[in-house]
């Protein structure tokens, strides 16, 4: 809670690397792959929540959608990986607490680049304040890239609007300006990465 | 039933989070090469990550160059306000933004003004412009 991600000495030398701007190509979601977790709860596009006796659904305007499972406790086999992981809830009081893991690291966790492992798992909490708000904490725990478990907050707020359509490959322009920087980059470093 | 479900089960609730990008701003656009262009529409793209706006300029030596301007994702426009029917081809424009790292003739912008005063911001990316989002 103190603003500094706690990074393990290698980790934090990746994140450095892919603040250099011919690293933007290799963010995932520029090239319109869905952005995981926690990233997706901050992505700036809406999302819109369903909820069933069984499920909780979240579907993300940015052309994706987390699924969190309240008919089960146990999570899926280990040797599944996915890009949103596996999410089981539970109600405690007014408050959903959420599971999350059997990630495929493979997603970073902001556009600069903070790092993510197959090793990371989530606690997250949706707790309601008020009939506009929910406070959305989450607690991410990843031993391979971070030294502890740290936690964000932020604030979801109830919009009165409908969910559109993204079609993030319509048009994706950045991904040309962006290889275009990675190339000019790798002729000018030969050999380097 | 939970207050969380009374809460996010009515009709168009949506929730929103605070922002960040589809993409790296600093990888494409130079905060530190603020731009300001007056132009005029050639093409508006209501496109998907981002729209683009494209304007013919006019240098002081009389040449002709056409930028492209990024804003954000077309629900972004839509949801501060734009119109399709704001920007046909042929209308000045002022536009605020930051040129691309190589120098070339691209921007991301942080607001369009219209000829009869309109201003409408257009969703950057750019994290030091949040105020102007």
């Amino acid at each position: 809670m103190n603003g500094v991600l706690p990074y393990q000495d290698w980790a934090r030398t990746e994140r450095t690397a892919r603040e250099q701007p011919h690293r933007g190509y290799d963010d995932p979601t520029a090239h319109c792959f869905v952005a995981g977790l926690p990233r997706s709860m901050y992505v700036p596009s809406p999302f819109h929540i369903v909820q069933t006796d069984e499920h909780v659904v979240l579907l993300h305007e940015r052309m994706s959608w987390r699924q969190i499972a309240l008919n089960r406790t146990q999570h899926l086999p280990d040797n599944v990986r996915l890009w949103q992981g596996d999410s089981v809830g539970h109600w405690e009081g007014d408050t959903l607490v959420v599971s999350s893991r059997n990630f495929n690291g493979k997603f970073w966790h902001n556009e600069v680049g903070d790092v993510v492992s197959h090793m990371q798992t989530i606690v997250e909490t949706f707790t309601p304040v008020s009939a506009t708000q929910v406070i959305y904490r989450a607690t991410v725990s990843d031993p391979i890239p971070y030294t502890r478990p740290w936690t964000i907050e932020l604030p979801l707020n109830r919009m009165e609007d409908e969910l559109l359509e993204v079609a993030c490959l319509e048009d994706n322009n950045d991904l040309h300006h962006l290889k275009d920087v990675r190339d000019e980059w790798r002729a000018a470093n030969p050999g380097k990465r | 039933m939970k207050i969380l479900q009374v809460l996010m089960l009515s009709l168009n609730c949506l929730v929103i989070a605070t922002a960040q990008a589809h993409h790296s701003f600093s990888a494409e656009y130079d905060d530190s090469k603020p731009v300001k262009l007056t132009g005029k529409v050639t093409e508006m793209k209501w496109s998907n990550p981002h729209g683009w706006i494209y304007i013919d300029v006019v240098g002081e030596d009389g040449k002709v160059t056409n930028w492209g301007l990024e804003t954000g994702n077309a629900n972004a426009l839509i949801r501060r306000g734009w119109r399709k029917e704001d920007l046909p081809a042929g209308t000045v424009l002022n536009v605020e933004g930051w040129q691309a790292r190589n120098g070339s003739a691209n921007a991301n912008i942080s607001s369009v003004t219209l000829q009869d005063g309109r201003r409408l911001f257009a969703g950057t990316s750019n994290q030091n412009a949040q105020q102007e989002k």
